[in-house]
């Protein structure tokens, strides 16, 4: 099956990047994250619940920033939002030089597909594919032959240190081993910004400081900005910064 | 690695699933299979008959016979090279209760040269021929009953009561693979002769087969055939063998419509039974779709995932179905159906254009079973699909 080529920009991309022109606002010219007065309220019935409230956020291009908070006070919700996963009620994101509120769902995926990297708490690996295939995932989106898409998915692979469970299935790997492959998967792309919703979360110790020391690397080496929710605070510790979001604001 | 790989292997994701799922659509492909196979052989000893023969029966109705004179008014037209005449006997084996054959009175010196696909060995020919009382069997009615040449059978008599002496003088086998070779044939005149003198039955005939020398005249030959008799009492209804054959099946029509009918709701039925094992296999993974999403899939992605993973499975039933079809309809029910019912079905086997529509059916049946599965996983929220345990 021939999948879309999705990657590479094509002309109606072009033609939102210009939108993205328009709506844009002055930045410092290192902020690769900017939110102005994001604010998402959702309804349980009539009820509103205000779960982010005029929020503000800068994150400069290279950030390794924590997100703290207690359970239910919007951090994933913050991170879909950041991500393009999600729309705001209220308020304007600018990430990694796009609008995403100018855009349309269609481009938010292709958006997405070239600027983030998902890493999820419960890994999320596909179980029917084998760990190099599972990396290889979201180049099906690309133009590459199958060859390059194998080699680059076989590289990512070695920078997480997995290169000899390649053909292992997520079954046949500890879970510090298949949130390994999902680092890899995230960065199979090259994206600029990587999202981690409790990335330790399910992990002991020993696992979790791996990942965590991965997650450096990503940033120190290949310069990736991260953005980690997170309840452990030794996880916290290894960001450059850790924000803490309590009833719908950062503190 | 492809998309389409991902669906195929979340196919055997499930292996007892799936193995019922396939052998389920399997069934039913054999069940479609079978029901048309049964509508194709009733058709196709019609289809394949001679096309230089035509067939001469009472105008009104088949049971009415025609006064025996006819057969020479019938030689004398014009592009008649032979004719044949023939009343049908209805008789049975006592030995043989259940046994069905078609048993008809002939005229024995022009049978072979209007039925021409008839084989008989020129001895055995001679013998029938030569003996009032001979009978010529075809090979599978013998094979069955048991009966060789030289053996005395007698037949129960329905319309002509009594019990009626033969000897089986020939065995027939046959040219053309659509030719009954379950038919009992003996002389006309041995059954005329027995008739007492003044029966309403004595000199009458219930058809007449003729042959003719071009088939482009079998239309203009057919008209004038009837013509002849136009002033008659009893008038006469010409057609080719084809179209004869053809209103027999007539009378049967509406039970092979319902044979039609039932094969596709076989299918219909196995449709709505993939379609929810399709259903409940992808709720399972609303997650894994949510994480593609993200990743930045397309709706249209994921419903191509689920609509290849449908087809994929319904390819696989037909092929299986098709696969179990030869056996148990050629092999099994097949033979027992040429041997049994030889008059009705004399070639029962599988058509290509059956196994092509049962193929391509089944694979329509996967696609329209994914359709909707598709439809809805291709609309699952993102965000909510994440939140999914499991
Ligand atoms: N789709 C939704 N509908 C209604 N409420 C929601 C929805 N998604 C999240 N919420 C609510 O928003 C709040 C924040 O959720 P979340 O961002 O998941 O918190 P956290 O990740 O910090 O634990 C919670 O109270 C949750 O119940
Ligand atoms: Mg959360």
């Amino acid at each position: 099956m021939n999948s879309s080529p999705q990657a590479s920009p094509s002309g109606s991309d072009r033609g939102a990047a210009s939108d993205i022109a328009e709506h844009a606002r002055p930045t410092t010219a290192e902020s690769i994250i900017s939110l102005r007065g994001v604010r998402k309220t959702y309804f349980r019935g009539k009820e509103p619940i205000h779960v982010l409230q005029d929020l503000d956020l800068e994150v400069p291009v290279g950030g390794y920033e924590a997100l703290m908070g207690p359970s239910g006070s919007g951090k994933s919700t913050l991170l879909n939002l950041i991500a393009g996963l999600d729309r705001p009620s209220a308020g304007s994101l600018l990430v990694a030089g796009a609008d995403l509120g100018a855009m349309s769902d269609s481009q938010l995926a292709r958006w997405r597909a070239n600027t983030i990297g998902f890493i999820f708490q419960a890994y999320n690996l596909m179980p029917v594919l084998t760990a190099v295939e599972n990396v290889e995932l979201p180049l099906l989106l690309t133009k590459l032959s199958a060859s390059e898409r194998k080699r680059r998915a076989q590289t990512a692979l070695r920078i997480v240190g997995l290169e000899d469970r390649m053909h292992h299935y997520p079954r046949q790997l500890s879970g510090g081993q298949e949130q390994r492959v999902a680092i890899a998967r995230a960065i199979v792309n090259d994206p600029q910004v990587l999202v981690a919703d409790e990335p330790t979360g399910d992990l002991d110790r020993q696992s979790a400081d791996e990942i965590l020391t991965l997650l450096e690397r990503m940033n120190r080496e290949l310069h990736k900005t991260i953005i980690m929710v997170t309840h452990d605070p030794a996880a916290a510790e290894r960001a450059h910064i850790t924000r803490r979001l309590n009833k719908g604001q950062l503190i | 690695m492809r998309l389409s790989s991902l669906s195929v292997r979340n196919v055997w994701r499930n292996r007892l699933r799936a193995l019922l799922t396939v052998l389920g659509i399997a069934v039913a492909i054999v069940a479609f299979v079978l029901l048309r196979t049964v509508l194709s052989a009733w058709t196709v000893g019609a289809e394949a008959s001679a096309k230089d023969r035509l067939g001469t029966r009472n105008k009104v109705t088949f049971v009415v016979p025609l006064p025996k004179r006819y057969i020479e008014t019938i030689r004398q037209v014009p592009g008649v090279v032979d004719a044949s005449y023939a009343s049908w006997f209805g008789g049975k084996d006592p030995r043989h209760e259940n046994e069905f054959f078609a048993s008809m009175a002939v005229e024995t010196k022009t049978l072979f040269s209007v039925f021409d696909e008839l084989v008989v060995p020129p001895a055995d020919r001679e013998r029938w021929l030569n003996n009032r009382k001979g009978a010529l069997v075809g090979d599978v009615l013998a094979k069955k009953l048991g009966w060789k040449v030289g053996d005395t059978v007698t037949l129960q008599g329905s319309i002509y009561p009594g019990d009626w002496q033969f000897q089986i003088e020939g065995i027939y086998s046959s040219t053309r693979k659509v030719v009954d070779r379950s038919s009992f044939f003996f002389h006309w005149d041995y059954l005329n002769d027995s008739l007492p003198e003044g029966s309403p039955q004595r000199d009458r005939i219930g058809w007449v087969t003729t042959r003719i020398r071009d088939p482009l005249q079998a239309g203009a030959i057919s008209q004038a055939i009837d013509r002849a008799f136009d002033e008659q009492e009893i008038q006469t209804l010409t057609m080719s063998e084809r179209a004869m054959n053809l209103s027999f099946l007539g009378m049967v029509s509406a039970v092979l419509k319902a044979i039609d009918l039932v094969s596709l709701v076989i299918l219909f039925i196995m449709m709505l039974i993939l379609g929810n094992t399709i259903a409940m296999s992808t709720r399972e993974r609303t997650r894994e779709f949510g994480v593609m999403r993200a990743i930045g899939f397309l709706p249209h992605h994921i419903a191509l995932a689920v609509l290849i993973e449908a087809i994929v499975i319904g390819g696989l039933g037909g092929g299986l179905g098709l696969v179990l079809s030869y056996p148990l309809v050629e092999r099994g029910m097949g033979r027992f159906i040429e041997e049994n019912m030889g008059s009705f079905f004399p070639y029962f086997r599988i058509s290509e254009g059956t196994a092509v529509a049962a193929l391509v059916l089944a694979l329509l049946l996967g696609l329209s079973a994914g359709l909707l599965p598709a439809y809805r996983a291709a609309r699952l929220n993102v965000i909510d699909s994440l939140r999914r345990a499991g």
